[in-house]
């Protein structure tokens, strides 16, 4: 007769076992006494006594976190220096990157009134019929260039004028000729020409 | 190995914002389980020890991360486990695993045991996988499955570890006399 294999006797314990597992061993004498001593050494594996080991580990542990814990701080302590470094050398190198950043501005904005200028001179407004209406608004426009252009003249013979102020004359006067070049050339493309 | 000590949950949120006072509160409430997990599974002390230690610096290194879901012990378990798992894939234990079954079949008079063996001493002559997978399964209650996972191994394999192991403990105790 075939008695039940440990594997199959694992599994009844596990509530897995075969049907054939479960009659075998519930006539088994052999293979029920073999299962109780599966429950039993399992049993007694579970009360083993527990070990201690023989060195406290804690000391070097705690050695160990110390360390890592201080040597977080001292990398945020880092980074913190660091930080601090680059607002000071930001606000301390401001007025340099600003005064580089407006000069670049101004230079833009010049070369933009030029671009306008020469674009204005493409459309001559004595060789166009205009409306009244547009020829107002253009004469308009032209004074206030000019008061401009006094201004930037003013500027131009103080000895220091500051950056931003000339920039803002400028950015004004761009404004007033693309409203120039809009007028005339509005009135161009009217004319069909 | 049941373990009844339940950590408070301001103990582990101390731990947590890394208070050494209560990472050693927890140190010292698994140090022995984590140690006899270790020792059964790898038999030897040195190991064992350095599986505890590698065990709380992975603990105290990732329970900022841990969530609180289901019991501490369940956790640090798992890292235990894993930790000692590891070491017995290494080269060193797997060579000292097949000696252990060499000298185990081929001594004079194999199958022989010393005259007075307890379950104790029977366990520490299994090899080192089956001794993982039987204190694993039989007495920290992993199923195969998980098991299996953990070693990388196929669920069968797992089973058939198992089902030798109580075969050779089985011999070992019988041999001597002893029940069980």
């Amino acid at each position: 007769m075939r008695h039940g294999t440990m594997d199959e006797l694992l599994a009844l314990r596990a509530g897995e076992g075969s049907a054939w597992a479960r009659d075998h061993v519930g006539s088994c004498a052999a293979c029920q006494a073999e299962l109780d001593a599966l429950y039993q050494r399992i049993a007694r594996l579970r009360a083993l006594p527990p070990r201690r080991p023989a060195r406290d580990r804690w000391p070097a542990l705690r050695a160990t976190l110390r360390a890592e814990q201080r040597g977080r701080r001292v990398r945020w302590s880092v980074w913190s220096v660091a930080a601090a470094a680059g607002i000071t050398a930001f606000i301390a190198l401001r007025p340099v990157w600003s005064n580089r950043l407006d000069a670049a501005e101004l230079t833009r904005v010049k070369q933009q009134s030029a671009a306008l200028e020469a674009e204005l001179g493409r459309y001559d407004p004595d060789a166009r019929v205009t409306s009244g209406r547009s020829a107002v608004l253009a004469a308009a426009l032209e004074d206030r260039i000019a008061v401009i252009d006094g201004a930037l003249e003013w500027s131009r013979a103080a000895q220091a004028p500051r950056p931003g102020d000339l920039i803002k004359l400028w950015q004004q006067r761009v404004d007033l000729m693309q409203r120039l070049v809009s007028v005339r050339v509005s009135r161009a493309a009217y004319e069909g020409l | 190995m049941t373990i009844s000590l339940a950590v408070p949950d301001v103990l582990v949120a101390r731990a947590r914002s890394g208070d050494l006072d209560a990472l050693e509160a927890l140190y010292r409430a698994f140090e022995t389980p984590v140690y006899t997990l270790a020792l059964r599974m790898l038999r030897s002390p040195e190991d064992a020890e350095d599986v505890l230690q590698e065990t709380f610096l992975e603990v105290m290194k990732s329970i900022r991360g841990y969530r609180g879901e289901g019991h501490l012990w369940g956790w640090v378990r798992q890292i235990a486990s894993s930790k000692a798992l590891m070491r017995l894939r290494r080269d060193r234990v797997r060579h000292t695993e097949e000696l252990d079954e060499e000298s185990a079949a081929g001594k004079p008079g194999a199958g022989a045991v010393p005259e007075r063996i307890d379950l104790e001493r029977a366990f520490e002559q299994l090899s080192a996988t089956s001794r993982a997978v039987v204190w694993l399964h039989d007495v920290e209650g992993y199923t195969h499955e998980e098991i299996a996972k953990q070693l990388g191994k196929t669920v069968s394999f797992s089973k058939s570890q198992l089902a030798r192991a109580h075969v050779r403990l089985r011999r070992l105790l019988e041999a001597e006399g002893a029940t069980g």
